[in-house]
């Protein structure tokens, strides 16, 4: 039943995508703004899914891969829609929302079962771990996303061709406002999520550090925001090499949470 | 009924005859009164800016009255014959239309895009109608011009690029900050263009702006024309820390931002974001301190790079805006079309009631020995058997007009239903 809730959201995200692109090309303001309104209910529809089957089978939803993204999605959808009431940066959306429906259509892959979670995955350890991590990992996608943006905005700007996609993008300094924000509220839930995983190996495992590959590369992951942040702080590094390794961090990122899956063999199998 | 559209541009016309033109016609309601006392003239209005002197008129379709209008105008403008053949142009009907929703469009403007003009022709439409120079005619047309303009400007990209240095200067700083609110500005130097873009910012929600010269009277006059602050030249360099952009135009033959400078004012800002606009040729700015990470550097040939950029994209918009407006001008063609046959149609309908009453009047002797309710149907009876039979001929009537074909109709009409 609850289902069905996923279905329309992924529709009205689907809807909502193909709006903002075509805001982009049309340049028109209403068209945007139309989109947002739909991003908007997709969100509240993706919510009442995620509320009710936490309600509904009382586990956090990202027992697998899939719900994994669904969470993820969710949680960066809702970073968006924050910051698009304080920063009017509706041209972001242009680039979250394809970002939000991939994951979804990805994940809407798994999401039919009722998964039942293994044994290795009950706990409020367990929970926290996975919630914080996925949470921080949402807002490292963004921060990837605005980067991004700046770098391309900023060589525009540098090389004076101000015309054309340059209107679109927000101005330099929202994009970096927001790349920091990201950054600061994603690198203590990564860090607590880190350590929660930690405590929760010792329980399980017996020891908090198995020299996992997965471990090891959110290690290195953390290792690069941690030196982003430190330079953000006190050096006071600021636009393009902070965009630049948000980028690189979310890479790492990226790679630590489902590449390793892939070309390593590894304990955190679930 | 002919709408007409006279007057001289800038284009058409050197601001020598322009001015003449204008001061002369210096009191617009005066103008406007003698204009609408021309004989033939039903309604007038009267458009009169620094690029345009034009003249609008619905007038009964006499050829005399279009001699009496340009008359008025070189009579006024005291312009010569030849000067009248060169600089004059007199537009009819569609053409008029046409030119007036061009016009007010802004596409005939010196600056394709800019505002100013639909403000200047709601004036001398609410002129006109003060002194009730405009009739039903003129008022749809300015009406619809009016929304013509907006459907231009909103639906074309035609206004939304800065064609000026000084605006480009604004737009790109909204493009690197955002919103311009809580930043500074200081202005180094007081060059013409320095002070506009200034200005500009100002309008755009500025906080502070300080001023350093060379010579510091120059700077306090200047602070306090824009409510700003003055600082000592020497305090320049420890000021650059403080602010967000910079604008500078004075001058000195050399550089006056080193990239040095730059670096320890940006030291100061912890990185923080920074726009220079070197207005002044020999450049001010170390070309170098536009390499730096957060700074953004434009010189006067860079932001004029970017306003021709943006007349091309303008004159692109533009082709989208004639499209627009021919799509308008046809439409309002069409119902204008029809409005000659409206006349007709009224004294056809008018000339058939007056038979019917004539008609009952003299059955009177025997209408009198019935009852209301009898008397009453029979008028019905009569009433409709006339609609009905007029029914096709006004319908067919209009449809022509529509089509622009009217003219013979309307003659066969009023031939045969004696309706002169």
């Amino acid at each position: 039943m609850e289902i069905m809730f996923f279905r329309i959201a992924l529709i009205a995200y689907f809807v909502s995508t193909a709006g903002f692109i075509i805001s982009l090309f049309v340049g028109r303001v209403k068209v945007a703004k139309i989109s947002m309104w739909i991003f908007s209910l997709a969100f509240v529809l993706h919510t009442t899914y995620i509320v009710m089957r936490w309600i509904g089978t009382a586990f956090i939803p990202s027992a697998n891969i899939y719900s994994s993204l669904s969470f993820v999605a969710w949680v960066v959808s809702g970073a968006y829609l924050a910051f698009q009431t304080k920063t009017k940066t509706r041209v972001l959306g242009a680039f979250v929302s394809p970002t939000v429906l991939v994951m979804l259509i990805t994940a809407s892959a798994g999401l039919m079962g009722g998964a039942s979670l293994p044994p290795a995955l009950h706990g409020p350890w367990v929970s926290i771990h996975v919630v914080f991590l996925l949470t921080g990992g949402a807002l490292f996608v963004l921060a990837c996303l605005t980067g991004a943006m700046y770098l391309l905005q900023d060589n525009l700007i540098k090389k004076k061709k101000v015309g054309g996609i340059s209107g679109l993008l927000p101005s330099l300094q929202d994009l970096d406002r927001i790349n920091h924000i990201c950054i600061i509220w994603g690198f203590p839930l990564l860090t607590f999520g880190i350590i929660a995983g930690s405590v929760w190996a010792r329980i399980v495992w017996g020891t908090s550090w198995h020299w996992d590959p997965k471990q090891i590369c959110t290690a290195v992951s953390w290792v690069i925001y941690a030196v982003l942040i430190h330079q953000r702080l006190i050096i006071g590094w600021k636009g393009r090499k902070a965009a630049f390794l948000s980028i690189i961090g979310f890479a790492g990122f990226l790679f630590a949470s489902l590449g390793v899956n892939i070309f390593f063999v590894t304990i955190h199998n679930f | 009924m002919s709408i007409v559209l006279l007057g001289i541009n800038h284009r058409s016309a050197p601001v020598t005859i322009r001015e003449r033109l204008s001061i002369s016609c210096g009191d617009e309601g005066k103008t406007l009164e003698e204009l609408r006392s021309i004989p033939h003239v039903r309604e007038v209005m009267f458009l009169a800016t620094c690029n345009r002197i034009e003249v609008l008129a619905n007038m009964k379709p006499a050829g005399t009255a279009i001699e009496e209008l340009k008359t008025f105008i070189t009579s006024r403008g005291n312009l010569s014959p030849e000067e009248m053949t060169k600089c004059l142009y007199v537009y009819r009907d569609e053409d008029a239309i046409r030119h007036l929703f061009r016009v007010a469009s802004s596409l005939d403007s010196m600056i394709m895009g800019e505002p100013q003009i639909l403000g200047q022709l709601k004036d001398a439409y609410r002129l006109c109608v003060m002194h009730k120079t405009s009739g039903v005619i003129l008022n749809k047309l300015l009406h619809r011009a009016f929304s013509v303009a907006k459907r231009v400007r909103t639906e074309t990209a035609i206004a939304n690029n800065a064609v000026s240095v000084s605006f480009a200067a604004v737009k790109l700083a909204k493009k690197i900050f955002g919103a311009l609110d809580r930043k500074k500005v200081l202005l180094v130097g007081a060059g013409e263009m320095a002070q506009l873009a200034a200005r500009h910012l100002a309008d755009n929600g500025i906080d502070r702006i300080l001023f350093a010269n060379r010579t510091y009277e120059n700077a306090v006059k200047l602070a306090h024309d824009f409510h700003g602050l003055p600082i000592e030249f020497d305090q320049m360099e420890s000021a650059l820390g403080d602010v967000d952009i910079v604008i500078s135009s004075t001058a000195s033959p050399e550089y006056v931002i080193s990239r040095g400078m730059m670096e320890a004012a940006l030291c100061r800002r912890k990185n923080r974001l920074m726009f220079l606009i070197d207005l002044a040729v020999p450049r001010d700015i170390d070309p170098g301190a536009g390499d730096i990470d957060t700074v953004y550097l434009y010189n006067i040939d860079d932001l004029q790079g970017v306003v021709d950029d943006n007349i091309q994209s303008r004159l692109n918009e533009a082709r989208k805006a004639e499209a627009i407006i021919d799509e308008e001008v046809a439409d309002f063609s069409g119902w204008f079309a029809t409005l000659e046959v409206v006349p007709t149609i009224v004294d056809l309908k008018n000339k058939a009631g007056d038979i019917i009453r004539e008609e009952i009047v003299r059955s009177h002797s025997w209408m009198k020995n019935l009852d209301g309710e009898e008397k009453e149907n029979i008028e019905i009876l009569v009433n409709a058997v006339v609609n009905k039979i007029l029914h096709d001929p006004v319908v067919r009537l209009k449809e022509e007009s529509r089509n622009g074909g009217a003219d013979s109709y309307v003659a066969v009409v009023k031939k045969l239903f004696k309706l002169e």
